[in-house]
């Protein structure tokens, strides 16, 4: 069975005044398999950031459904959501999302705080992954103190304190250099090679390309779909290149 | 360029900012209104005839003052924070090409239309509503009521004058402040980093001195007149206090908590403390603010209302019998003198003295150390005791007074004093050891008590012989002659216009003029009125401005922090905070912030209370229950409106942080 089965969402927005209706997405269903690593790419305005609100049950679709773990997002209520985000989900933000007002340390015990854990588990479960993460020597340092890339690796020590079903990750390597963007995607390479399922929305061609599958969306619907196989990055990399002049140009290369 | 380009872009930017400026326009409008109104009552021209327009005049004055400054430094701190919440915009005005003296142009056409707006529309509720503030003055001084509607061009242009000049030094202000920025610097300027503040126990601790201090000194004060001078260093002692420990007490306290890690890592603690922390690094002087200017707001009310219900209290302390004579000597021909001469004005008008009250008295200073009084010439360096005002008086004056009549051996007194009974049963004076036989809990017409300012002891001696070998022994160890006095005083069962002639009678055809006093409380009434009366409207005046200003501070207060923690908020549902639960972190926090300063101002009245009690002593306020029910009562309307503050700007607050 899929960790993830997303069925015909449609999401529309109306503007608050003219009554405008705005489709952002029209009709996505895919599925995600536990311990796939999966990318979804598209131009600004596609709709991957309101499917990524949906997924993370931030925002609720028009109508479709999405089922995480056997359980459907829509019948819950607005705590339960909130549970169900702290316990099954984690997030990487473009933007790091870092609290300013709290150290690395509190920023990633965060949800753990939240979902009332005791202060033991919450140490018992931070040194090791700090470590994985290589910032055990940053935890009681500011946002402010460190630089983008260990900003982004305390959101995903954050992200992954809870030992989250799914992560969601959004252009998470939009606000760094490449060299950072490098060994963060590395990094999500090895934590998915240990078995944690990963999705990410991004539209850089090198993040997708570290991915095992990748999802274009178009227009509010999935598009395309590649999948890595046996290709190299840099195999993957061009796959990915030539699909999207394909997109861009409005070539009809759909699966 | 268009016509009227930077006219119109200052007047949309205002337009579109009204969440910011509206209530700024509003405080300001009420600043010049105020201003004008205090200026007009103070100048009018039928308080000039009132009695006691005098002391009148100047406390009005001192009015005008306070509102000026308060209206300075008001303006200014709120409009620092407008161009602080600006200054992306402008920012972003600059990385469009705009030279920063275009920003300064498009900053003075709003300080402009701001001024317009605020003079204009201020100067003109003003007029309209100081005909009001005149009839409010006149109604608690009991005085007629004049006719007519008048606008005083002078006060007009003053108010015009002051505010233009404060607009234009806001508009300078405004401009250095942006051209001292970088156009990067300008956008970013509300992003920067926050610093985790650290924490300055030594700061702390001296916070935790100076207001202990302040506090000690309002509790410990005994003496009313000392009570003056260390209400002033302890004010200073408290503000000091008040500031340190919501700017770095706070902190200090709240990084305490955090190392206990057990009860910091839970879902509310977490939030809150974190939260405080920057809140207090930013809001500390704000909240201090706050706290400093409830402080104000509540005693200036509750001391003025208290004098002014009191006034009859008042005047019946300072004066126990509606007409009071005193002549500076007790030599028999020049009371007998006093005595004809009264009864003579009286029998003229056709009346009658009722609850008459007479009394001879030998008085000095003196200082007292337990049982023992000693004069000036005895105190010996080192003593500790505290100095008295001392009234000898014979025994038949006093039995004269009373029902039953007392009988005293030759070394025998009885003893009254105005600050409670006295404690021991002998009393030293001059050599001279007397047995105290009884210790009086009143004396009738409470000696004539001049004032309460001194401690007062009145000794009742046996006879007047006692009271001049008293004197004679004084002459001799003082060199100099002892103050004697003869006090006569007495009611009248008539009208306030025949009193009054009484009044002006006696004092016209009583000898010698260079030694005797002739008082009325009728008269004094007026005078204590002016005084009373002024002192009250006064408070109600600058109350309501500092509760302005209060109000004012407070909701920019909660605007700035909804945008700052917007993010934070929004963060934290992300990573799995239910929306009520927010929102509930949101009010924690917001009440605790908001109601901080509401608790510090009541501890603060608490402390100041004693010494309070004790300053209107000076004032001839002598009832305490009194002062504490104004107090009480003035406390609980200020928390009522507080609360309705609270509620009204948690509104704006939470559209803008729930957003």
């Amino acid at each position: 069975m899929n960790l993830l089965e997303v069925k015909n969402l449609r999401k529309v927005y109306t503007t608050r005044f003219g009554g405008t209706q705005v489709e952002a997405l029209r009709s996505v269903s895919f599925g995600l398999e536990k311990g796939e690593y999966t990318a979804v790419m598209g131009e600004s305005g596609a709709g991957k950031t309101t499917l990524l609100n949906i997924l993370a049950a931030l925002d609720r679709p028009t109508s479709g459904e999405v089922i995480l773990g056997g359980r459907s997002l829509s019948g819950l209520k607005d705590q339960e959501l909130a549970a169900f985000r702290r316990s099954n989900l984690g997030f990487v933000f473009q933007d790091f999302n870092l609290l300013p007002t709290f150290s690395l340390r509190d920023n990633i015990l965060l949800p753990l705080v939240l979902a009332g854990e005791s202060y033991r588990e919450m140490e018992k479960r931070l040194q090791p992954l700090a470590r994985r993460l290589g910032i055990s020597g940053l935890l009681a340092k500011f946002p402010y103190e460190v630089s983008g890339g260990e900003q982004q690796r305390a959101a995903i020590a954050r992200a992954l304190i809870t030992d989250p079903q799914l992560i969601l990750a959004d252009e998470p390597t939009g606000a760094l250099d490449s060299k950072t963007s490098d060994s963060l995607l590395r990094l999500f390479g090895e934590i998915n090679e240990a078995g944690q399922t990963i999705l990410m929305v991004t539209h850089s061609v090198k993040a997708a390309s570290h991915a095992k599958r990748v999802l274009f969306i178009k227009d509010g619907e999935i598009f395309h779909q590649l999948y890595r196989g046996e290709l190299s990055v840099t195999e993957m990399y061009e796959r990915i290149a030539d699909t999207l002049t394909l997109l861009a140009t409005g070539g009809d290369v759909r699966a | 360029m268009p016509k009227f380009f930077y006219p119109k872009l200052a007047l949309s930017s205002i337009k579109r900012h009204l969440q910011l400026y509206g209530p700024y326009l509003c405080a300001s409008t009420t600043m010049v209104s105020m201003f004008y109104m205090i200026l007009f009552v103070a100048e009018n021209s039928g308080l000039s005839k009132m009695r006691g327009s005098e002391v009148l005049g100047q406390l009005l004055r001192f009015g005008v003052v306070v509102v000026g400054l308060f209206a300075v430094i008001f303006l200014f701190y709120t409009n620092s924070f407008l161009v602080r919440r600006r200054k992306r915009e402008l920012g972003l005005y600059n990385a469009f090409g705009m030279e920063k003296r275009h920003i300064a142009r498009i900053l003075g056409w709003e300080t402009f239309f701001i001024a317009l707006f605020s003079i204009a529309a201020g100067l003109g509720s003003g007029i309209l509503f100081s005909k009001l503030m005149l009839l409010l003055l006149f109604r608690i001084l009991e005085a007629p009521i004049p006719f007519g509607f008048e606008v005083r061009l002078e006060a007009v242009l003053i108010t015009v004058k002051l505010f233009s000049a404060l607009y234009l030094v806001i508009f300078a202000f405004s401009v250095w402040q942006v051209r001292s920025a970088q156009a990067v610097e300008l956008l970013k300027a509300e992003a920067l980093g926050e610093r985790e503040p650290k924490a300055r126990w030594l700061l702390a601790l001296l916070g935790c001195v100076t207001l202990g201090a302040g506090y000690y000194i309002a509790v410990v004060v005994a003496d009313p007149l000392v009570a003056l001078f260390s209400f002033f260093v302890a004010v200073i002692l408290v503000i000091i206090g008040t500031y340190l420990l919501f700017t770095t007490g706070s902190i200090a306290l709240l990084k305490l908590l955090r190392r206990s890690k057990p009860l910091y890592y839970r879902p509310k603690p977490f939030i809150a403390i974190s939260g405080m922390l920057h809140r207090m690094k930013q809001n500390g002087v704000g909240l201090a603010n706050i706290c400093i200017l409830s402080t104000m707001v509540l005693v200036t009310i509750s001391t003025t209302v208290s004098l002014y219900v009191g006034l009859e209290d008042v005047l019946r302390t300072r004066y126990s019998r509606e007409i009071v004579i005193r002549l500076d000597s007790y030599e028999p021909e020049a009371v007998a003198a006093v005595q004809a001469g009264t009864e003579a004005v009286l029998s003229r008008h056709g009346l009658e003295a009722a609850e008459k009250a007479e009394y001879r008295f030998l008085s000095l200073t003196a200082f007292r150390s337990g049982e023992r009084l000693l004069t000036e010439k005895e105190v010996e360096p080192g003593l500790t005791g505290v100095r008295t005002s001392l009234h000898f008086t014979p025994l038949e004056d006093y039995n004269r007074m009373v029902q039953e009549p007392v009988s005293l051996q030759e070394n025998e007194v009885l003893v009254y004093s105005n600050r409670g009974i006295y404690e021991h049963s002998t009393l030293e004076f001059l050599g001279r050891s007397f047995a105290v036989k009884e210790k009086l809990a009143s004396l009738p017409g409470d000696g004539f008590s001049r004032t309460q300012t001194f401690a007062s002891y009145y000794v009742v001696v046996r006879d007047m012989q006692v009271l001049e070998e008293l004197r004679r022994n004084l002459t001799e160890t003082e060199g100099r002659s002892a103050q004697t006095s003869y006090i006569r005083g007495f009611d009248l069962d008539t009208s306030a216009e025949e009193a009054a002639a009484v009044y002006r009678d006696l004092q016209e055809s009583l000898p010698r003029k260079d030694l005797i006093w002739v008082e009325s409380r009728d008269e004094a009434r007026q005078e204590f009125l002016a005084m009373y009366g002024g002192l009250f409207f006064l408070g109600l005046f600058l109350g309501t401005l500092f509760l302005l200003g209060t109000v004012l501070i407070i909701y920019y207060k909660q605007i700035t922090e909804g945008y700052e923690d917007r993010r934070r908020f929004s963060i934290m549902q992300q990573v799995g905070m239910a929306g009520s639960e927010v929102r509930s972190a949101i009010r924690g926090q917001v009440l605790s912030v908001f109601f901080l300063p509401l608790a510090a101002a009541g501890v603060h009245i608490i402390f100041a209370f004693p010494m309070i009690t004790k300053l209107l002593i000076l004032f001839n306020l002598t009832n305490t229950a009194l002062f504490a029910a104004c107090t009480a009562v003035t406390f609980a309307v200020f928390a009522v409106f507080y609360a309705c503050v609270y509620l009204a700007t948690t509104k704006a607050y939470y559209r803008i942080a729930a957003a």
